[in-house]
């Protein structure tokens, strides 16, 4: 790591997109120093065409404060937006964060019903369908390769496809409407990268649109399920009551949205980078591919050490205090969970990659709390079939390129990361 | 005997403690959570601790 040079607080700005391509060694120096000399940072925020700029925000950095605004729902509320620093429109908040910008007591009750989808012992019954889509995918990945020059791209041929057709299975969307659900749910995330929307004054259309093209996939198959229903997720959807309240179509709608985007993005970008985080710690590889029993911390420490998503926003519904200092009502707050996770105070030598970390109380899936991910054991099942396949059927992978990596402040994310298979050779 | 206490107010179906210690608990079909009896105390005490909300507790 001695390429990284030191950084100073002065030049530390967290709504600078440039900061965000930035290799994570970078990245990671930037946040141990905000940790440990300013954990609550104050930046302004990012201009977004078309929305007004609001106060700024405090970067929070350190694990037990993220855990205490986290766990405090009350006091940091969710509802004025979690998933964008402005304060967008009500609808358009509501409609792209559906539960993850929804407090108590709606938030409770539509959650309740959902996780009945999401139990240990349902995803316990999907394992044979997470094998199949994995194994499958593998097999093509190795064909392709063989098929070209010997090389495949790890998101697009391995990261990717995988929690895609776990998702759009679970949900029952048929083949032909996929890509365009890949499509429009790296838009929604992108954060606005310049290579995913071209003009940034076009942001926002573009994501509308995302919006608009993944609603009109629901509301097709709302009708279709309503007409005759399956044992898929969009039937659970749209057949569900809340307290003898249905769901509004555009609740379903954002919902949907919801679960093919936070399904989507967040493992592949976990699978992607821990491929890269084993080719740069091959002693790591070796000893996951010897050893599966160790899947369970491995998977764990994947997690931790990629965090897909990077922060999560709290406002302060009233004047609050952390850590001995004092918050006006109404200020901002950005849950760094890569930060946390990387709290010298909570893991001992936290960036050292180690697959038998144990314990290892990570926030990857977020901190204490309601908004802990609905798909956290989703997300553990898919991550530790995948790298389990890719130890038994890849053992020549290697990445032979450096990552592309996602502009985006909100996802930790890889756009390429070219490999090449050795024994095709 | 020490027994788990669930605040069905605070549950949220998350699953954390059934990852924990699936032979104490169990979320059912309905998305309720139900508590077996304890067979191993250690992992019963991780699960308590780990639930994401809350809303477990131990009662001695």
């Amino acid at each position: 790591m001695s390429s990284v040079s030191t950084p100073t607080l002065d030049a530390i700005d967290l709504s600078d997109r440039e900061f965000w391509g930035a290799p994570p060694e970078q990245r990671h120096a930037v946040f141990d120093l905000l940790r440990r000399e300013s954990p609550f940072a104050f930046f302004a925020e990012p201009v977004v065409p078309y929305i007004p700029v609001g106060p700024g925000y405090h970067a929070v950095t350190r694990y037990a404060d993220v855990e205490a605004i986290s766990s405090q729902p009350a006091l940091f509320a969710s509802g004025s937006g979690a998933v964008s620093i402005a304060d967008m429109p009500p609808d358009l908040n509501e409609f792209y964060g559906s539960l993850i910008s929804m407090d108590d007591p709606r938030h409770g009750k539509i959650r309740r019903i959902v996780a009945k989808a999401f139990t240990p012992r349902v995803l316990e019954g999907l394992v044979g369908n997470v094998q199949a889509v994995v194994d499958d995918v593998v097999a093509r990945a190795r064909q392709r390769a063989a098929d070209g020059d010997g090389t495949i791209d790890v998101v697009a041929d391995l990261a990717a496809p995988i929690p895609l057709r776990v998702i759009c299975d679970m949900m029952g969307i048929p083949d032909g409407d996929r890509a365009m659900v890949l499509q429009q749910s790296n838009v929604i995330l992108s954060g606005g990268d310049p290579e995913l929307v071209e003009d940034e004054e076009l942001m926002v259309t573009a994501f509308l649109k995302a919006g608009e093209l993944l609603a009109g996939l629901m509301t097709r198959l709302a009708v279709e399920r309503r007409a005759r229903p399956t044992d898929d997720l969009t039937t659970a959807l749209v057949t569900t009551e809340v307290d003898g309240e249905r769901l509004t179509s555009q609740e379903i709608a954002s919902f949907f949205i919801l679960l093919l985007v936070a399904g989507n993005e967040t493992t592949r970008n976990a699978i992607s980078q821990g491929v890269l985080a084993l080719s740069e710690h091959p002693a790591e590889r070796d000893r996951w591919a010897a050893d599966p029993g160790i899947t369970r911390t491995a998977v764990e420490e994947v997690v931790r050490w990629t965090s897909p998503i990077t922060w999560m926003r709290r406002t302060a519904t009233q004047d609050v205090e952390l850590s001995g200092q004092g918050f006006p009502a109404g200020s901002k707050f950005l849950l760094f969970y890569g930060a946390a996770n990387r709290d010298p105070a909570v893991f001992a030598d936290p960036h050292r990659f180690d697959l038998t970390r144990d314990p290892n109380p990570h926030v990857g899936f977020g901190s204490r709390g309601p908004h802990f991910c609905l798909g956290a054991h989703l997300a553990r099942r898919e991550i530790g079939v995948a790298f389990q396949a890719f130890a038994r059927e890849l053992p020549d992978l290697e990445v032979c390129g450096e990552p592309a990596r996602l502009q985006s402040s909100f996802v930790n994310g890889l756009k390429r990361l070219p490999a090449r298979l050795t024994g095709l050779r | 005997m020490t027994r788990v206490e669930v605040d069905r107010e605070v549950c949220m179906g998350a699953g954390v403690c059934e990852m924990e210690a699936p032979e104490v608990f169990e979320l059912d079909a309905d998305g309720v959570l139900q508590v077996h009896e304890p067979t191993d105390l250690a992992a019963m005490g991780t699960a308590v601790r780990a639930c994401p909300t809350g809303a477990l507790q131990l009662i001695d």
